[in-house]
């Protein structure tokens, strides 16, 4: 059995997580329960205010229960947005 | 490469772990199993908020409860080192003892197909690990 997340393994990822951030890195692998290792990550924060806030974070594992989406960012399409002037709504956390 | 072999890898480095309920723990870690319980030291525990702190000698932490943890950059390279000796190994012990299937089997179930096969073969030092556990 191979997982799709196979071909997502040394790219550009966004993770949203149950609680509602989103996380970009590199994703460098993951296991059974999708616990995965994110490299070189940054959280983006959203607000309605200010434009898109980037947070470095570095190398990461985050526990598969918290995976909601996991994505793979087109590194020439990411380049170009400009996020300062990108707005919106932070997500809600998932309600169990 | 997976988690939890990083995790290990990650043992006596400084760490950050953020539970589901927001609370973060600070500290070195001495430990973790299969569940990624873990073991810290010289724990600071900031509450949800960030608006409290508590120092504690020592803490475990349920491998459940935690939402993430915050690694030092350095300690993915260590891991690939790893992952290639461990790798070499496995490899060694397979041509060493040939005809000890019977005793390879658990392992064998978990290879997926063949896919083990492959050069970046970590599925080999998870079925590595499994006998060991067994045993």
């Amino acid at each position: 059995m191979t997982s799709g997340l196979d071909s997502f393994v040394n790219h550009t990822v966004s993770i949203i997580t149950s609680d509602g951030r989103n996380f970009i890195g590199t994703l460098k692998g993951f296991d059974q329960t999708i616990n995965m290792i994110l490299d070189e990550s940054h959280e983006r924060v959203y607000s309605t205010t200010t434009g898109v806030e980037q947070v470095m974070l570095g190398l990461h594992i985050i526990r598969g229960d918290n995976v909601a989406i996991i994505g793979l960012i087109d590194e020439d399409v990411d380049n170009r947005l400009n996020l300062s002037t990108i707005k919106a709504e932070p997500l809600n956390p998932v309600v169990h | 490469m997976l988690p939890l072999s990083l995790l290990r890898t990650a043992q006596n480095h400084p760490m950050l772990v953020e539970l589901k309920n927001g609370e973060t723990y600070n500290g070195h870690l001495v430990s973790c199993d299969n569940w990624m319980n873990i073991n810290l030291r010289e724990v600071i525990c900031t509450s949800r908020d960030g608006d409290k702190f508590w120092r504690m000698p020592e803490c475990y932490i349920r491998g459940s409860t935690i939402k993430y943890l915050r690694i030092p950059d350095e300690v993915i390279d260590m891991v690939k080192e790893e992952t290639v000796t461990k790798n070499k190994q496995s490899r060694d012990q397979k041509g060493g003892r040939g005809g000890q299937n019977q005793r390879n089997r658990p392992a064998a179930r978990g290879n997926f197909g063949g896919r083990a096969n492959k050069p970046g073969g970590q599925q080999k030092l998870f079925q590595k690990n499994k006998p060991t556990k067994l045993a």
